[in-house]
């Protein structure tokens, strides 16, 4: 939900035994929502970094002494066709929205040493939240089963005051 | 409670609702639409931070369709500089109208607890 980065944030001050088993339910299942969410994300932005560190590799193997080598260039998935390593210090990299830039070897790689260490950053930052939020989530489910076990103990009571009146 | 007023008040309630569930698509609709623009936005930082650490000799193309076109770093750098101004102005937009449908979905959904309790107050005297 929109307001969830508002809402989660006023309702960790609030008390949350204070809350009815409604709300406790309703911020559960905001939770769990919020939760799958930062899953896919994750699991996205593991796919950018390999993505990126695979980009990385590639220029890694490149040798400096392999000008005019003969490489097998992919026209589709299954046919190449036979090429040959030109301007070995020439790479264009797509920086993303459109736009590419032109950089040497080196410059490249450092490109996707920093992508890779920027993605790794993102990781990090969305796991922290993962983690805090599996945390409140465990404590809104802790209030919940108290409560739960609260209102079934009253109504076996209820019916244990009701019994004996009705034999009597 | 007679039957006519019983039948109003249900009718009321159920105006409330559906209220309530049109609104909730709406925002369903705008909290997308937000997390699009934020991603933009994002991509556009990566790119505009890229733009920046290029001296003048790294040259930049872009891609119209399916061909490279080369650019003036420095426009480049103008043009994704204005595109963050605008994809910002168009997420704050769409926070605001988050936060008004919000509001509008607060009322509505209290004016429907009103109107269950007056039904259960209504079904009790009976």
């Amino acid at each position: 939900m929109a307001g969830t980065a508002n809402s989660s944030a006023k309702s960790e001050v609030i008390d949350l035994t204070k809350l009815s088993p409604d709300q406790l339910m309703q911020i559960k299942q905001e939770f769990d929502q919020e939760m799958s969410n930062i899953q896919d994300s994750l699991s996205t932005l593991h796919g950018c970094k390999a993505k990126y560190a695979g980009s990385k590799e590639a220029l890694e193997a490149f040798q400096p002494d392999w000008e005019n080598r003969q490489i097998l260039v992919p026209l589709t998935s299954s046919m190449y066709v036979p090429g040959r390593i030109k301007d070995l210090n020439n790479f264009v990299i797509d920086i993303g929205t459109g736009y590419y830039i032109e950089k040497d070897l080196e410059g490249s790689k450092d490109y996707f040493k920093r992508r890779v260490e920027y993605v790794q950053e993102q990781i990090e930052k969305i796991e922290k939240i993962h983690m805090q939020k599996a945390r409140f989530l465990n404590s809104v489910m802790g209030v919940l089963e108290v409560k739960q076990a609260a209102a079934v103990k009253m109504i076996q009571q209820q019916q244990q005051q009701q019994q004996p009146k009705q034999t009597a | 409670m007679d039957k006519n007023s019983a039948a109003a008040l249900y009718k009321k309630m159920q105006t409330e609702v559906e209220a309530y569930q049109g609104l909730q698509k709406s925002c369903v609709k705008v909290v997308k639409q937000r997390a699009m623009l934020e991603s933009q936005l994002n991509e556009n930082k990566c790119v505009l931070d890229e733009l920046n650490l290029l001296g003048a000799d790294n040259k930049v193309y872009k891609l119209f369709g399916p061909v490279l076109v080369k650019q003036e770093l420095e426009d480049s750098r103008q043009n994704v500089g204005k595109r963050i101004e605008y994809i910002s102005k168009e997420l704050n937009s769409s926070n605001n109208t988050l936060e008004s449908m919000e509001k509008d979905m607060h009322k509505h959904r209290e004016a429907v607890s009103k109107y269950q309790q007056q039904w259960q107050v209504a079904a009790a005297m009976k």
